[in-house]
């Protein structure tokens, strides 16, 4: 036997193995970065999406199924993503959970839906749904929602006169940055300055130093907490007395970590964070997860994943099929639907509403303090 | 006029870390005519060793001057080691061998060492302790210098001049000049070459280790991919510099910092990095050596 057919009967049998094992079992794909600047939220989503699965699995699984759970790790790189979607794909997952940036979920969206893969994200760049795939169904709030009410709590509730919008370049953050800044300006806020910083560069005092001379009263960033806790923390060392506004991606432990003592008196604008999530499901998930896994995961967005996929399994037991198109309909139609991250309703277009919004301030040893809701 | 002077700080202080890691590719350049492209690499593993040693022995607060320097020389010692021994196992026995073959050889050192440092100590973010230095600031009229950014620019200036005066006035740096001229001729004089090489790892990789020290303590966050951030920023500086100057490592370093925070303080901080490039384009045009490069005769 040459090669080639070695080659070719290792190909079939493979593909024979795998259609045989998957009529007892069905595929849900999880595609987050498990390695990389983002680890830890990746990690937490698989983690959360591994709790859900095995609960189900030892209550009798999925229609008489057992789930099995394919992670694809995607580094929160956009090329990794669009492998990740075809690796899932040809897989023959039938939902996928994923990805945590919104720029690795858009990179795959496109896969996910030739393929009629139910795909579900916390990415919260408006542009994910502009596709109107309805594959696609977002399992947070999108930028445009939390634009709104920043700009209204800095303009209106703190009565800011100069402020400063930065972000980095990435989708999401971008996206943030735009809205919150257009936000701002449409209900006569005073933007003086809207910067770009290169997320992972770890020198930012040249655009801090920029802006110490616009004498800011506010600085804004809409970026992920590996940069934010830096900027915090070079805005201290500069001495720029601004008060320093986070948004939802600043929130995780890391953030305060980097920013050492500047920490203390951050404000924050996310969703309610796990710990004080007042639905019955979050408690009794919350409890599960930190007794399985031995810590409380370090943000939201692993919950709202797990949302997302309680989300397809009732979708699935409910119209009593693998059919995903019936699932994502139904998914849509559902009213209410009591999520760990609180009522779980999505548009037409994917779009998750009803959002809730709570701003927080760091306290020196790295607790959170509600200050407004 | 005080945001001018604070930029001017800010880039000197990234400028200086430039320098350090800069001054490891430059030597190596300069002796072997390799471009050591591990070298970053090992500035982030220096980092990471140094977190280790900070977090083991002292726990994370109330450092004391003895035991800084104690963390500063243990780390110097463990990178040189693995400076050696990464000359040892991956550019000795290329040593004949063509050039190409070397340079892909120090393409996989990188990789071998930045996955090394992700198995060691994990994908995830790793943060220095705070406040390894006081948190003092002194602000004059308006400009605000840290005490770590002072002892980022003492330090790196001792260690250059150190280092000037080491290649220029004893006999090891007479020695170190001669090999980079001419290896065979070296040898005709009696100079041990395998000795001067290892000499330049080392010292080249106790640079590079009190730079990634100071990225570390200066910038917190460490990831298993951040030498290669330093390393090409660090690399740009070299070549600006002149490839293979010692001068010119540290001139470039401290020139390509500078030009980058004058460039985002007052053009754009989004085009900061397009015009690093085209800096280096056009001194590549006017001065192909680099601005304190020699020109050399091509050896036929």
């Amino acid at each position: 036997m040459n090669l080639k057919n070695i080659t070719k009967t290792i190909a079939l049998s493979a593909i024979l193995t795998s259609s045989l094992v998957a009529s007892d079992v069905v595929k849900i794909g999880v595609q987050a970065p498990i390695t990389g600047e983002y680890a830890n939220e990746g990690q937490s989503i698989d983690n959360f999406v591994k709790l859900i699965v095995d609960e189900k699995n030892a209550a009798g699984g999925l229609l008489g199924k057992q789930i099995e759970v394919v992670t694809c790790d995607d580094e929160a790189k956009a090329q990794k993503a669009a492998v990740c979607a075809k690796k899932l794909a040809n897989e023959g997952v039938i939902a996928v959970i994923g990805s945590y940036t919104s720029g690795a979920t858009e990179a795959a969206q496109t896969t996910y839906f030739r393929k009629g893969i139910i795909q579900t994200s916390d990415g919260t760049s408006d542009s994910l749904i502009s596709n109107k795939y309805w594959t696609f169904f977002r399992n947070s709030f999108p930028n445009s929602s939390q634009s709104d009410f920043t700009a209204e709590y800095m303009v209106n509730a703190k009565k800011y006169k100069n402020i400063v919008v930065l972000s980095d370049y990435s989708s999401y953050s971008e996206g943030l940055g735009d809205a919150t800044a257009a936000s701002i300006k449409a209900i006569g806020g005073n933007v003086v300055f809207r910067g770009k910083i290169k997320s992972g560069t770890q020198n930012f005092t040249a655009m801090l130093t920029k802006v110490k001379a616009m004498n800011p009263d506010v600085i804004y960033y809409s970026g992920y907490y590996t940069d934010g806790g830096l900027l915090r923390a070079q805005q201290q060392q500069l001495q720029i007395n601004a008060d320093f506004i986070g948004g939802d991606s600043n929130d995780n432990p890391d953030f305060y970590k980097l920013a050492g003592k500047a920490a203390e008196g951050t404000v924050l604008i996310n969703f309610p964070t796990p710990e004080i999530l007042p639905y019955e499901e979050a408690k009794k998930y919350l409890a599960a997860y930190k007794a399985r896994f031995k810590m409380d995961p370090p943000s939201i967005w692993p919950v709202t994943n797990a949302d997302g996929l309680r989300a397809v399994i009732e979708g699935v037991e409910k119209t009593n099929s693998f059919d995903t198109k019936k699932i994502a309909a139904y998914i849509r139609s559902m009213k209410d639907f009591p999520g760990i991250t609180g009522p779980f309703n999505i548009r037409e277009d994917g779009e998750r509403v009803g959002a809730k919004f709570v701003v927080y301030k760091m306290n020196e040893d790295g607790t959170k303090k509600v200050v407004s809701e | 006029m005080d945001t001018f002077l604070q930029q001017l700080i800010n880039g000197l202080t990234i400028g200086s870390l430039y320098a350090l890691v800069a001054l490891g590719y430059t030597m190596v350049y300069g002796v072997m005519k390799l471009i050591n492209f591990a070298h970053g690499d090992l500035v982030a593993f220096s980092a990471y060793v140094g977190l280790t040693i900070f977090t083991q022995f002292y726990g994370s607060n109330a450092l004391s001057l003895v035991n800084i320097v104690i963390v500063f020389c243990l780390t110097a010692i463990v990178v040189a080691f693995v400076g050696v021994l990464l000359e040892r196992l991956a550019y000795r026995p290329l040593r004949t061998a063509p050039r190409l073959s070397a340079v892909v050889s120090a393409l996989g050192a990188s990789l071998v060492i930045q996955n090394a440092i992700m198995l060691i100590w994990g994908p995830n973010m790793e943060i220095f302790p705070a406040d390894v230095f006081p948190s003092t600031s002194w602000n004059f009229g308006g400009v605000i210098i840290s005490f770590t950014q002072v002892i980022i620019l003492a330090l790196s200036a001792v260690l250059m001049i150190g280092l000037y005066t080491f290649i220029n006035k004893t006999k090891i740096g007479t020695a170190i000049r001669a090999t980079a001229i001419d290896q065979d001729a070296a040898k005709l004089m009696g100079i041990n070459v395998n000795r001067i090489i290892v000499t330049i790892f080392v010292i080249g990789s106790m640079l590079g280790a009190i730079g990634g020290l100071f990225i570390g303590i200066y910038y917190r966050g460490l990831t298993f991919d951040m030498g290669w951030l330093y390393g090409l920023n660090a690399f740009i500086a070299a070549i600006i510099g002149g490839i293979g100057s010692i001068p010119g490592a540290m001139l470039g370093g401290l020139l390509l910092g500078l030009f980058n925070a004058m460039i985002s303080g007052y053009i754009s901080t989004e085009w900061a990095e397009t015009f690093t490039f085209i800096l280096l384009i056009v001194i590549l045009i006017l001065r192909p050596t680099g601005i304190l490069g020699e020109k050399t005769a091509e050896k036929v």
